[in-house]
């Protein structure tokens, strides 16, 4: 008995002061919480956003109305430009042309500026803008669609997620001008207009929106378990076994069943501390507000390690070497984390990737969890699946690592 | 007390597929003596070995440890006994003291930590990652580890193999002081002086069987009173060999390396010396010696020990 | 000039006969990109979006359903009711949902979907917009069309990926050359024995650096062609720039690998450090992940990153990205400069004795 929590105690201390074991199994799944938090928690509602456009006005030349929309249009967005807080970047920086006269070589540079990624977009206000707009409101919006050479030119890069999001930005502006407009004409009554309403599924409260972190938070706990367990247990044993440090084991008293309980609990213990720095990144510095206390939630975690765990005995079992096992462990890895919609969810995938999906053990313990804190039902397969296959993959994975492993070298 | 005997082997066999590594092995180890167990690569040594320290399990074949019949070594006869391996390792990550720590869990008794670092003289090491151990600063921790148990029967295969002079030294002294202690010892080693030096008993195999035991003494004494004249030639005229072996039993040529096998040697050394000035080849590194243990073996197989 | 021939042969037989780099180098970026292209397919697409939506109330409802059908999205589907609806959602039968109560429209997302939401939501104004507005008898005045300024017209978010990943292969490709194989070579004191015979350490080094590039260049070749194959990839390469600069970003990648070599005590551990540092350069170099979101100090990172500037490059000559020439040319020339410089340090390393 203290031989098998000795063994434990050994595992762990050789994991951490192993710079490799360190930096993948407890520094790398911070990083990645970190990284992921970061660039999706912030996804639309960044508040130092802030973009470079260049507006050009074609119409101020040609117009002389009393009533100028283009006008309008020009001192709204320059008000963008200034920040509501002082300290604070603006929405926006705008470029304008400095004269009227080169309007064409104005707008041919910045949209050269924009494809290289130095502008978020170029609005053009077309000639004739003010024109149509009025027509369209005396019109009392029952005139045929505006043609499309009277409307806004708003030029934006495909291949730039920021000019995406600044076409956005810029697009509700406008509609948002735009029912002003109509409704000083008493074209639209803001009172009667229809509220829009954004919900998520499976949850209570509209009003309290969940933290990304959340939804991320349990991905990174089982990429933890899952490399630990894909890349630690080959890389133990096999290593181990070819520098003869697991023979030395066997000549003492030592039997193969005590050392795999040492293996074992120092594996989960292992997987303990990776789940406590995650958790306690995610909470104190992302302000993630899942609960993992209950009794569900913490036999499934452990459940998922013991998994992972086997899973790791069987590619022990099929390697013949300890850089063989690493590499099967490598070929693995990815595809496996990402056939469970463990980062990217599984929609639409060809059939022959939708079986490898069910046949993933990863799938069933990610499924599992995110049922049992709360942040996902059931997706793709009901209770008590998500326990059971990986119950079945243990039992598959200990029968093989029984029948084929080779504790010893040359035996 | 004891029976006069720690160890007994009966008819051991082992095979891999069509190979008898094994082939029907007995023999007895005596309590408190030094069992040396010799013989070239491949000749079931290692599987014997490994048998007897429990890694690997018999065919069949029968074996006494401490007094208790089994056919293959025992959980409770591993509290007793001590594993020197032939290059073993340990978790580079930990400790000397963590690694003695966790060998002593393994027993139901051992020595204090403190004891073992200061018997392998690594107390200063003790705070030491394996990794930044230097070789022979490895095999004590290594013998340390076999010793953790204050085991009766101590196994060291080769364990002198690549230690500098000093250190293989150093090793043989606590081999005395086992041996003091009434410890029984069972040893490989490819150095023949140290299995005469140490050995109270050797047993030679070949093809998985024992041909030859006994103390180093009755070993070499079986050859006869015989002496072996060695030495070099570079260019002998085509009837050397013939016309040498008619003056002594037997000549035997390892390329151009000499040896000559005699019972009477100032006859044979006359004749020999009176042949090389006479077809003018010189005689180079010519010495007289008393046979060796590789002799022994050589006389029986025709082969050496080292390949 | 036969001894060189020798080694490069040597070189060759030594990368061919390994399967699992052959395997790691050739066919593992294939298996990553088609994992990535199925999943990626579908995400976030507007225009093959499907949307459920249920009509718990009759006022305006031809209306909706009308507006629904003009939005440009890939499907609509009726449910009879939000549970349903919501069972949907989850099992990812439709991407998101819209309930009409008579008062008001309610969205509804699957909050799992983040990275798509975004897009989804974009698509959800504009039908609520729509809707408010003719619901009113209004028509908009102010009228906006979007005009795409990118030099390709369908530019999906895989198509800036796929050069990405080209780049990280290149990367790996000149970092592993001298953090892997050469150092793997001093471990087990292969360079010991060329060292001691009158070989020069450069012939070693350009027979190492040659069968990187033509392997680093068949392997961005199968990746791109699968890319365009399988995934119906639009790209228009300029070869002479895409060569030029896989030649160039190896040679100073593998500069940056001695950098990595000589800054570690044993061999073994450059591979370990040149792995680690791979992966935080990918994730932080934007290839799977738009970086223009990251805060601040991760962007200023991010620009200082040699894969960042690889993947532009790479997406640039693939012509998914724009780039001026100026910009293109000095990438280019820095990845050469920076083989120029530490090329001499390279040397060094091969003969450089073990640090013990």
């Amino acid at each position: 008995m203290k031989g098998i929590f000795a063994l434990a105690r050994a595992h762990v201390i050789a994991g951490i002061r192993e710079k490799d074991t360190l930096f993948w199994f407890l520094v790398f799944p911070l990083f990645l919480l970190t990284i992921l938090t970061l660039i999706f928690g912030r996804l639309g509602q960044d508040p130092e956003i802030h973009f470079t456009i260049a507006l050009i006005d074609r119409e101020a030349a040609s117009s002389d109305a009393a009533f100028s929309p283009s006008a309008i249009v020009r001192e709204l967005f320059s008000s963008l430009t200034l920040s509501e807080t002082p300290g604070e970047r603006p929405l926006f920086s705008l470029r304008t042309p400095a004269s009227t006269d080169a309007l064409d070589a104005f707008q041919e540079k910045e949209i050269e500026q924009l494809r290289r990624g130095n502008r978020a977009a170029v609005l053009v206000i077309p000639p004739g803008f003010d024109r149509n707009v009025l027509q369209s409101l005396q019109a009392g919006g029952q005139s045929p669609q505006p043609s499309v050479e009277a409307g806004l030119q708003l030029y934006m890069s495909q291949t730039s997620v920021a000019s995406e999001t600044a076409a956005a930005i810029i697009e509700q502006i406008l509609a948002g001008l735009d029912r002003n407009l109509l409704a000083q004409m008493g074209l639209y009554d803001e009172a009667a207009s229809i509220d829009v309403v954004t919900e998520w599924t499976q949850q209570e409260q509209a009003d309290s929106e969940v933290p990304y972190v959340n939804y991320v938070l349990p991905s990174i706990v089982l990429m933890g378990f899952f490399t630990t367990g894909l890349f630690g247990v080959p890389g133990t044993i096999l290593y181990n076994r070819e520098g003869k440090v697991l023979r030395q084991y066997w000549v003492t008293p030592l039997s193969v069943r005590q050392y795999l309980l040492g293996f074992g609990v120092g594996h989960v213990i292992f997987c303990a501390i990776q789940f406590a720095l995650v958790l306690l990144l995610g909470r104190l510095a992302f302000g993630a507000t899942l609960q993992f206390s209950s009794w569900h939630t913490v036999l499934l975690l452990i459940l998922a390690s013991a998994t992972f765990l086997a899973f790791g005995f069987l590619i022990t079992s099929f390697a013949r070497s300890a850089n063989g096992g690493m590499a099967i462990a490598n070929i693995l890895n990815m595809p496996m984390m990402f056939l469970s919609g463990m980062f990217f969810p599984i929609v639409g995938l060809p059939i022959f990737l939708m079986i490898l999906v069910y046949a993933n053990p990863v799938t069933y313990v990610l499924e599992a969890l995110r049922q049992s804190v709360g942040i996902q039902a059931g997706t793709l397969m009901p209770w008590p699946w998500p326990v059971l296959v990986p119950l079945l993959w243990i039992l598959v994975c200990s029968a093989v690592a029984v029948r084929r492993l080779r504790w010893d070298v040359g035996s | 007390m004891q029976a006069d005997y720690t160890l007994k082997v009966l008819d051991l066999k082992k095979h891999y597929g069509d190979v008898h590594a094994v082939d029907g092995v007995s023999f007895d180890v005596q309590t408190g003596e030094v069992f040396t167990m010799l013989g070239p690569n491949g000749a079931g040594k290692t599987t014997t070995l490994e048998i007897l320290e429990g890694i690997r399990v018999p065919d069949s074949g029968e074996l006494v440890l401490f007094g208790d019949v089994m056919s293959r070594v025992s959980r409770a006869a591993k509290q007793r006994m001590g594993v020197l391996l032939q290059d073993g390792g340990f978790e580079p990550h930990l400790k000397v003291k963590e690694i003695i720590q966790l060998f002593a869990s393994f027993f139901s008794s051992s020595r204090p930590i403190s004891e073992v670092l200061d018997l392998v003289a690594l107390t200063e090491k003790a705070g030491a990652q394996v990794r930044n151990l230097s070789g022979g600063q490895k095999q004590r921790m290594a013998v340390g580890v076999a010793l953790v148990n204050d085991p009766d029967l101590i196994f060291l295969d080769e364990p002198t193999t690549g230690l500098d002079p000093q250190a293989r030294r150093n090793l043989w002294d606590v081999i005395e002081r086992l041996k003091a202690d009434g410890k029984t010892l069972i040893l490989t080693t490819h150095y023949m002086e140290e299995a005469e030096e140490l050995s109270d008993a050797i047993c030679i195999m070949d093809h998985g069987k024992i041909i030859a035991s006994g103390s180093p003494h009755d070993l070499t004494a079986s050859l006869g009173h015989e002496t072996l004249i060695e030495f070099r030639w570079d260019d002998p005229p085509n009837d050397a060999v013939r016309v040498l072996d008619a003056c002594c039993e037997q000549v035997r040529l390892e390329g151009e390396r000499v040896t000559m096998e005699t019972s009477m040697l100032p006859k044979t050394m006359a004749q020999l010396l009176q042949w090389s000035e006479e077809t003018a080849v010189p005689l180079r590194d010519l010495r007289v010696r008393q046979p060796n243990l590789e002799d022994v073996f050589l006389s029986m197989t025709g082969r050496t020990l080292r390949e | 000039m036969r001894s060189f021939a020798a080694l490069l042969l040597a070189e060759v037989r030594n990368f061919t006969r390994d399967k699992l780099m052959l395997f790691f180098t050739l066919l593992f970026p294939v298996v990553f990109i088609l994992l990535f292209g199925f999943l990626f397919s579908g995400m976030g697409d507007a225009e093959r979006a499907e949307v459920g939506f249920v009509l718990e109330s009759a006022h305006n409802e031809e209306l909706l359903l009308s507006v629904l059908s003009e939005a440009g999205v890939g499907n609509t589907i009726s449910f009879p009711d939000r549970e349903e609806l919501e069972a949907a959602i989850s099992d990812h039968r439709v991407d998101f949902g819209l309930i009409w109560t008579g008062d008001d429209l309610r969205f509804l997302y699957d909050p799992g979907r983040l990275q798509e939401n975004v897009a989804f939501q974009q698509i959800a104004g504009g039908i609520a917009a729509e809707f408010d507005m003719r619901a009113q008898g209004a028509q908009p005045a102010i009228t906006v069309h979007r005009i795409h300024a990118g030099e390709i017209e369908s530019t999906g978010w895989f198509n800036l990926v796929l050069p990405g990943i080209l780049a990280f292969t290149i990367l790996s490709s000149g970092l592993f050359a001298v953090s892997g194989h050469l150092t793997q070579m001093k471990e087990r004191k292969i360079l010991d024995r060329l060292i001691v015979t009158p070989m020069r350490p450069t012939a070693l080094l350009i027979a190492i650096a040659i069968v990187r590039l033509v392997v680093g260049l068949i392997s961005t070749f199968i990746t791109l062609g699968v890319g365009m194959l399988i995934f119906r990839l639009n790209f228009t390469v300029d070869w002479v720039r895409y060569i030029l600069f896989v030649v160039c970003s190896t040679l100073g990648t593998m500069g940056l690998g001695t950098v990595i070599a000589l800054l570690v005590r044993r061999p073994s551990s450059a591979g370990n450090l040149a792995n680690v540092l791979a992966m935080i350069m990918m994730f932080l170099a934007g290839i799977y992940f738009p970086i223009e979101f990251m805060p601040g100090f991760l962007r200023t990172i991010s620009a200082g990153l040699p894969l960042t500037h690889m993947a532009n490059v790479m997406r640039s000559v693939t012509g998914v990205m724009d780039m001026s020439d100026i910009r293109y040319w000095l990438t280019t020339a820095a990845f050469l400069g920076l083989a120029i410089v530490l090329f001499p340090l390279m040397a060094r390393y091969v003969v450089k004795p073990l640090r013990r």
